[in-house]
């Protein structure tokens, strides 16, 4: 069988403070594997530890306990970080750079020759709907716009597996089909994608396989064509309806 | 490679578009420009050049210090607050390009600012035909020689304190040692003093038509208003004294005979009081060398090197703190490390001996060590002064403050951006 290209054992996460006392547990031994090829959405709501795991994966947050591989090698590897390519869940760009500047800066970045990365950089533009303003900063771009731009740098290398962190975040219902649009696309072409989303809908049109995190740990994995009923209904299945909120008895 | 290209880039551009730069440029030739009609001289060429110099260049060179400071502490630690940072992270970048492509582009920025006064300084001035000087100092032994040899005698006196009398060989050599580089020599009416140049009778037999000059820096004993005079004799060279003021003499030397076969510098006194001077630092042997010019460049290159560590030393603790906290300890280790040594010197005697007092001293000095390499070359006073800043020490500040003291701090960068990771 083939070496998962994300996997994760028993990995754990707790924050500390600057006594090194523990302050939140956001991770609790989870384990995870992403195969070649898949598209695997990480659901789970505010606080589930979604983002923390991600940053374990993408080797910005170093794990408590545990062992984290990408492409079988540690995360901050320079041979495993070639092959990825990562969306953060906001774009900061660097407002002073135009849309070509920012991608031929990460291609640069990725090494690539100079001919290759103008090829790319054009490439990309043109599919991300944005060489019209290529000369211009992205500092005035609205937040769809900067967003398309952000998600073409994490395009330029042309990686392996590609990291979202919640991709459709602030884009108009026409970008967010793209976007969606996009993903298939790219999976079809064999890329792997790894996707946290809050808008489950979204996940449940593009996400093979899903993980539904809570509290830091795994409140369910599986298909979601095997799930039997709609994602939504079998999230809020595992991890609370809502309907104890009690604002409706502070608001009475 | 591309990848630190790639970094340098970024970062010039984010200095040159945030018009960082561009004010920087502007503010320093504005600076030099108006220095001309601002600064008060008196009215002499020497005046005019030693204002320019120290105030002018001088000024511009405090604001590139403080510039440089507050852009190099924010080149990683914003980026890290803003996470623009994360998205080069996952990149197959080493933080030790990260760091090293963001002090060289810094650097880089600095010098090139740094550049326009230095240019403009030669242009506007109308100096460069001047000739700057090769300084020499006399051979004598050195200030630790001298305290050990003063070190009998002065716990022998009845006059030393006892409470000094206690403390550690240690701190009686240091304290020995400091009146040791301000020991002063006295030579009285018709006396002469004699100090030794190495190499000076050679040197004068290779170049027979370049004419030496003397300079002293005299302390008259009673009276600092009293008139010097005296004779020079320096291996067939000869030069007369004479001035009213206690600022240094500059005595140009003239061929009179040949034939001595000395290395040997003489003063004698022939004025009416006895006059006082230290020999390590007030007699000085002054040989032409290059042009003005050449002089700015070689201060240029050293004042350029000061710039690059301050860069590197930003980017730092840019990495290991949050900005606003970097900037605090980046001035105040430049204040420490300004002003550090010279409290150090001035400190009494008495104070040395105390455990606490000690303690703080030991601290400046450590700082003023560990800040030796950047601040023992000090171009500016040698350019105002017509000092030729010499290749060597421009060549040496260059390899330590722009190339080896930035890699250790890259490197020690790059060690902290992975750990805080």
């Amino acid at each position: 069988m083939e070496e998962p290209i994300v996997k994760l054992e028993k990995v754990s996460k707790t924050f500390r403070d600057f006594w090194l006392r523990p302050t939140v547990e956001a991770v609790d031994g989870l384990d995870l594997e992403v195969r070649r090829g898949e598209v695997f959405g990480l659901l789970g709501p505010n606080g589930s530890g979604k983002s923390t795991t991600i940053k374990m994966m993408l080797g910005l947050l170093a794990p408590s306990s545990g062992k984290i591989s990408l492409f079988g090698l540690p995360p901050h590897a320079k041979a495993a970080r070639a092959k990825l390519g990562y969306l953060p869940e906001l774009s900061y760009l660097h407002p002073f750079l135009t849309a070509r500047e920012t991608l031929m800066y990460y291609a640069g970045l990725c090494n690539l020759p100079r001919r290759v990365a103008r090829e790319r950089t054009d490439q990309l533009l043109e599919m991300v709907k944005l060489s019209d303003v290529a000369a211009r900063a992205v500092g005035g771009f609205s937040k769809g716009m900067a967003r398309r731009v952000a998600l073409a740098s994490a395009l330029i290398g042309k990686p392996e597996l590609l990291v979202l962190d919640e991709p459709t975040s602030g884009l108009d219902p026409v970008s967010t089909k793209e976007v969606k649009t996009l993903v298939k696309a790219l999976a079809k072409k064999g890329m792997t994608v790894l996707t946290t989303s809050h808008l489950l809908a979204d996940s449940e049109d593009i996400c093979d396989r899903v993980m539904i995190l809570n509290h830091g740990k795994s409140a369910a994995e599986g298909k979601v064509s095997e799930l039997g009923e709609s994602l939504e209904e079998f999230f809020l299945a595992k991890v609370g309806s809502g309907d104890d909120f009690a604002l409706a008895d502070f608001l009475a | 490679m591309i990848s630190l290209w790639r970094i340098f880039w970024l970062e010039v551009v984010a200095l040159v578009r945030s018009w960082t730069a561009p004010i920087l440029v502007v503010a320093s030739l504005g600076w030099m420009f108006a220095a001309n009609f601002v600064l008060v001289t008196d009215a002499t060429d020497e005046g005019k050049r030693e204002m320019l110099v120290l105030y002018g260049l001088g000024g511009v060179f405090a604001l590139l210090v403080v510039a440089v400071l507050a852009s190099s502490t924010g080149a990683v630690a914003s980026e890290r607050e803003s996470k623009r940072l994360q998205l080069t992270q996952v990149r197959p970048v080493s933080a030790f390009a990260v760091a090293w492509g963001k002090f060289l582009a810094l650097a880089a920025v600095a010098a090139s600012v740094l550049a326009f006064p230095c240019a403009a300084l030669i242009v506007s001035s109308g100096f460069s035909e001047r000739r700057c000087s090769h300084v020499y100092r006399p051979l004598l032994e050195s200030p630790r020689e001298e305290a050990l040899k003063m070190y009998d005698a002065y716990m022998a006196d009845p006059e030393t304190s006892p409470m000094v009398k206690k403390a550690g060989r240690a701190v009686i050599l240091r304290i020995l040692e400091q009146r040791a580089k301000d020991h002063y020599q006295t030579v009285r009416t018709n006396e002469t003093a004699s100090w030794t140049f190495p190499g000076f009778h050679d040197w004068s037999h290779a170049n027979p038509l370049v004419e030496p000059s003397a300079r002293f820096r005299f302390s008259n004993a009673y009276n600092m208003r009293d008139e010097v005079r005296g004779a020079i004799a320096a291996n067939g060279f000869f030069g007369a004294v004479s001035n009213i003021t206690q600022t240094a003499v500059t005595v140009p030397l003239h061929l009179c005979q040949r034939g001595w076969d000395h290395d040997v510098l003489s003063f004698t006194n022939v004025g009416g009081n006895p006059v006082m001077l230290r020999p390590r630092q007030d007699v000085e042997l002054l040989v032409p060398a290059d042009s003005f010019a050449w002089n700015v460049f070689r201060s240029y290159v050293a004042m350029a090197s000061i710039l690059a560590l301050m860069a590197a030393f930003g980017v730092f603790l840019g990495t290991a703190l949050s900005r606003p906290v970097a900037l605090f300890v980046a001035f105040v280790s430049l204040i420490v490390v300004e002003m550090g040594p010279s409290v150090a010197e001035q400190y009494p005697d008495s104070l040395e001996t105390d455990a606490i007092d000690r303690f703080g001293l030991s601290v400046v000095r450590a700082v003023g060590a560990c800040a030796k390499p950047p601040s023992a070359l000090s171009p500016l006073p040698s350019l105002a002064a017509d000092d030729c800043v010499e290749a060597k020490d421009a060549l040496g500040a260059f390899a330590v403050d722009f190339v080896l003291a930035p890699i250790v701090l890259s490197i020690l960068s790059a060690l902290v951006m992975r750990r805080k990771t």
